[in-house]
């Protein structure tokens, strides 16, 4: 998985022309706190996310968290 | 919410109420099971629902006396089904050897039956089930009593031993040719546990309680003929298998009459109707039983008597498979649950509250008003999830805010001054009515959030119309204008926080412009009026058109038929159903009437606030609703309109025929997105104020960028369905090229740029060429990302 995004990001960081490293990242949302590993700017921080993972994954944390 | 007050009003549904023949049946056998196994051709499936009731069913199926068939509803169209005919059918197909039953250990009573006839033998039967050891005393030197009077009359002898021999198997004692009477009845009572007395006849008469069989004796209980006094074979085995409950009952020191009512015969509140029913004659036998064809096509004429009614009228209980019974255990279950999840929520939210379930329950349950309640207190709990109705309610926010919302009286006739000029006041109804201006608003128009985003053009229009129209019957009353949200969506989504003020605010207003009767356009509007501000007068604006006379347009000549899909919010305002259809008449068009019409109404999806929460549950609705008829559709409330076309069907709003604005049939309809809404509401306020109150709104109130936004009919479609405001997709560009905050790819050249605004985070994709944006894609998501 790691691996995977790695190779097919491409996406730099248009601030700090930087390219994207893997790190761990804090996500909230309601009562719910994560740490996931996110692709990011090594310098300002800028955290990516693709629409499969904001339309698939987190979608589906945030509505298990919105029915509990 | 009283959790309890609900459960009630769910056990007040009859979905789940048998129909008459499994009522008047002493053993309820499952008649729907059993014709359905039937019509499917499995009669050994039949056969099992008839032995899961009735014991020795391979012998009583072909003798029972059959009281169902007298109740049964198929009665007076074709004939009673031939329960007891397919009975026989079925034994003969569907009879398979019991498998070897396990022995259990019997130590729970000792009991004696006295008289091995039916009463007897299904009585030790059952109790050997339950765990006693039974003894059987009979006077004669066989089992079975009256079985045998059926000997070559329905049964064979060789069954019926067959079937006897089930009494050896199981363990059960056999006293043969030990007569039992008055005298030496005392001896066996104090040696067993308790007694069954079913010999058909007794010297002495007891007092036999008629539920529990018990005597005047604790220990002694009296069944079959000596109790029934009748010799109906059902209910000979209904008496067994009741005293043998009751004997268990009374060893086991249990109540004897808790939850019992509905043993034996029993009334159900099932009212099975006929009307609709087409009448199909009853399967005449071609020999001496049914063959396996006629007993299918036997079957078949079974109604299978549910109520059904809400369930087949609502594609909401339909998708959740729901009736009103089990509807309101889910949410009783859903408001109790502390811990886990709350699975209830999404079917909660998909309800549109539009009451049709309750104009066709026969015992008057509805769930609109259940669903509202319940929906404030997942709002009062912090339970309601947050992304449901979020963009609803920020809509709604909008409308209500300085962009769209503002009130003006008419304007005044020394405002006018400059319009009080030959031919101007002779020919235009306007300029008259604003000649006759009292300074005292004696109506307020009204035309809510959606009907002035999506029909915005109209507005102005009515507003003129209606000063001149009124002024000139009605001099004493001015026509003011409201332009504002109702308050629906909260109502709907259930937030008890934010209807006080709504209603707080228009209320206000109303008192400010003296109590003036406000002229309402939007069904939801009425709704919303009706039950939170009884005390403002309203009038529809289709009663207005219809009493003070409908704008001079020239009409063009178009397709003159058209369904009328009455708004649900308005189901029981026939003074609405009544004008809009004197409107239309006199418009030119003839009416089709949809079935589901005036009080019957179906939804098209919007309320409830449905499309937002779940838009598979509101294009059920919609698909549904343009199923129904061929012609196209008229509507009066702007959401319907919108979300049938949505569904690719012609619709027309009432508005759109008074104005002349054919449909061209050529062209697929098209309706405003979220974001044109928006700005429409902003348009049209501007317009107003200018061209009717010769105000200029001193700010645009909206952003200008300095680039130019390109937006693909395809992209256009993603952002409708991602519920996103282009206003904001052009804040995250905005923001994206200010601060530099996107992201690059070499590859494509593209860019991708992140904001949050309030309580959700938006990603745009673009490619930039000097002040171009081309759109790619637009995605959001509640989460937030802490970067850090």
């Amino acid at each position: 998985m790691k691996d995977e995004l790695n190779i097919t990001n491409k996406w730099i960081c248009d601030k700090c022309q930087e390219s994207l490293v893997l790190e761990k990242v804090k996500v909230r949302y309601l009562e719910g706190n994560f740490e996931v590993e996110l692709l990011k700017c090594p310098t300002c921080k800028m955290v990516y996310i693709n629409d499969d993972l904001a339309l698939g994954k987190m979608l589906e944390v945030e509505k298990g968290l919105e029915d509990k | 919410m009283d959790l309890d007050k609900l459960l009630e009003i769910g056990n007040e549904c009859i979905h789940s109420e048998p129909p008459v023949c499994v009522a008047s049946c002493p053993v309820h056998m499952d008649v729907i099971a059993f014709t359905s196994e039937i019509e499917k051709g499995d009669f050994a499936k039949a056969y099992k629902i008839m032995e899961n009731k009735i014991p020795f069913s391979r012998l009583i199926g072909k003798i029972c006396d059959h009281p169902c068939e007298s109740k049964c509803v198929r009665k007076d169209v074709g004939g009673s089904i031939k329960i007891s005919e397919l009975e026989k059918t079925v034994i003969d197909l569907g009879y398979d050897a019991p498998k070897k039953a396990m022995l259990l250990p019997k130590t729970k009573g000792n009991i004696a039956v006295i008289g091995g006839g039916l009463s007897g033998i299904v009585t030790a039967v059952e109790l050997d089930k339950k765990g006693y050891q039974v003894t059987i005393y009979e006077k004669s030197s066989r089992l079975g009593g009256s079985l045998w009077d059926y000997e070559g009359k329905g049964l064979d002898s060789s069954i019926i031993e067959e079937e006897l021999l089930l009494i050896s198997k199981k363990g059960i004692s056999v006293f043969f040719n030990t007569e039992v009477n008055e005298e030496n009845l005392q001896t066996y009572i104090e040696k067993y546990d308790a007694i069954y007395l079913g010999t058909g006849y007794w010297s002495k008469e007891y007092d036999i309680n008629p539920d529990t069989y018990q005597s005047d004796i604790a220990s002694l209980f009296i069944g079959g003929k000596i109790q029934s006094k009748n010799n109906s074979v059902i209910h000979c085995v209904s008496s067994g298998k009741r005293a043998a409950v009751s004997i268990d009952r009374y060893i086991t020191k249990t109540s004897m009459l808790a939850s019992r009512e509905r043993e034996g015969i029993f009334e159900t509140k099932l009212n099975y109707k006929i009307d609709t029913v087409k009448p199909i004659d009853v399967v005449k036998k071609t020999s001496s039983i049914y063959f396996e064809n006629e007993a299918k096509k036997e079957a078949k004429r079974c109604l299978k008597c549910q109520c059904n009614e809400c369930i087949d009228a609502c594609v909401h209980m339909q998708r959740f498979n729901v009736t009103p019974d089990s509807y309101i255990r889910n949410i009783n279950h859903n408001e109790r649950i502390i811990l886990g999840t709350h699975s209830a929520n999404e079917m909660i939210n998909s309800c549109t509250q539009c009451g049709l379930c309750k104009e066709v329950c026969p015992v008057g349950i509805g769930m609109k008003d259940i669903i509202h309640d319940t929906r404030e207190s997942m709002v009062e709990r912090g339970k309601m999830p947050l992304s449901a109705h979020d963009f609803a309610l920020k809509d709604m926010s909008f409308s209500n805010s300085d962009y769209f919302s503002m009130v003006r009286k008419q304007p005044s006739k020394e405002d006018s001054k400059s319009l009080f000029y030959y031919p101007q006041i002779a020919f235009c109804g306007y300029t008259r009515g604003l000649y006759k201006g009292s300074g005292k608003t004696g109506f307020l128009f009204y035309p809510g959030c959606q009907l002035s985003a999506t029909h915005t053009d109209y507005i102005g229009d009515i507003y003129k119309h209606l000063v001149g129209a009124i002024k000139d019957k009605d001099a004493q009353n001015d026509v003011g204008l409201y332009l504002g949200c109702c308050g629906a969506p909260a109502d709907w989504a259930g937030r008890v926080d934010l209807m006080p003020q709504s209603v707080e605010k228009i209320l206000n207003v109303w008192k400010e412009m003296g109590e003036p009767t406000f002229i309402l356009a939007c069904s939801s509007c009425t709704s919303t009026f009706e039950k939170y501000l009884p005390m403002i007068k309203t009038v529809s604006l289709w009663e207005v058109f219809d009493k003070y006379g409908l704008p001079e347009v020239a009409i063009k000549k178009g397709k003159k038929e058209l369904s009328i899909h009455d708004a649900c919010a308005t189901r029981h305002d026939t003074q609405i159903h009544k004008s809009v259809r004197s409107i239309v008449k006199t418009l030119g068009y003839s009416i089709e009437e949809l079935e589901f019409s005036k009080d019957k109404a179906k939804c098209c999806g919007y309320g409830g606030l449905v499309s937002c929460a779940n838009k598979e549950q509101a294009d059920d609705f919609v698909n549904d609703r343009i199923t129904e008829s061929e012609q196209d559709i008229l509507v009066y409330c702007a959401m319907c309109k919108d979300a049938i076309v949505k569904g690719n069907k012609r619709a027309y709003h009432l508005l759109d025929i008074i104005y002349g604005n054919e449909i061209d049939q050529a062209v697929p309809q098209k309706m405003p997105t979220l974001s044109d809404r928006q700005n429409n509401r902003k348009r049209l306020k501007k317009q107003l104020l200018k061209e009717i109150w010769n105000e200029e709104v001193k700010s645009d109130l909206s952003n200008t960028y300095d680039f130019t936004l390109n937006i693909s009919d395809e992209i256009n479609e993603i952002i409708e369905k991602r519920f996103i405001l282009v206003s904001d997709i052009e804040q995250v560009i905005h923001n994206s090229i200010k601060q530099k905050e996107r992201f690059f790819n070499p590859e494509t050249s593209d860019y991708l740029a992140r904001l949050r605004i309030q309580n959700v985070t938006y990603w745009v994709k673009y490619e930039e060429n000097g002040s171009d944006i081309v759109l790619k894609d637009v995605y959001s998501h509640r989460m937030q990302i802490v970067e850090e």
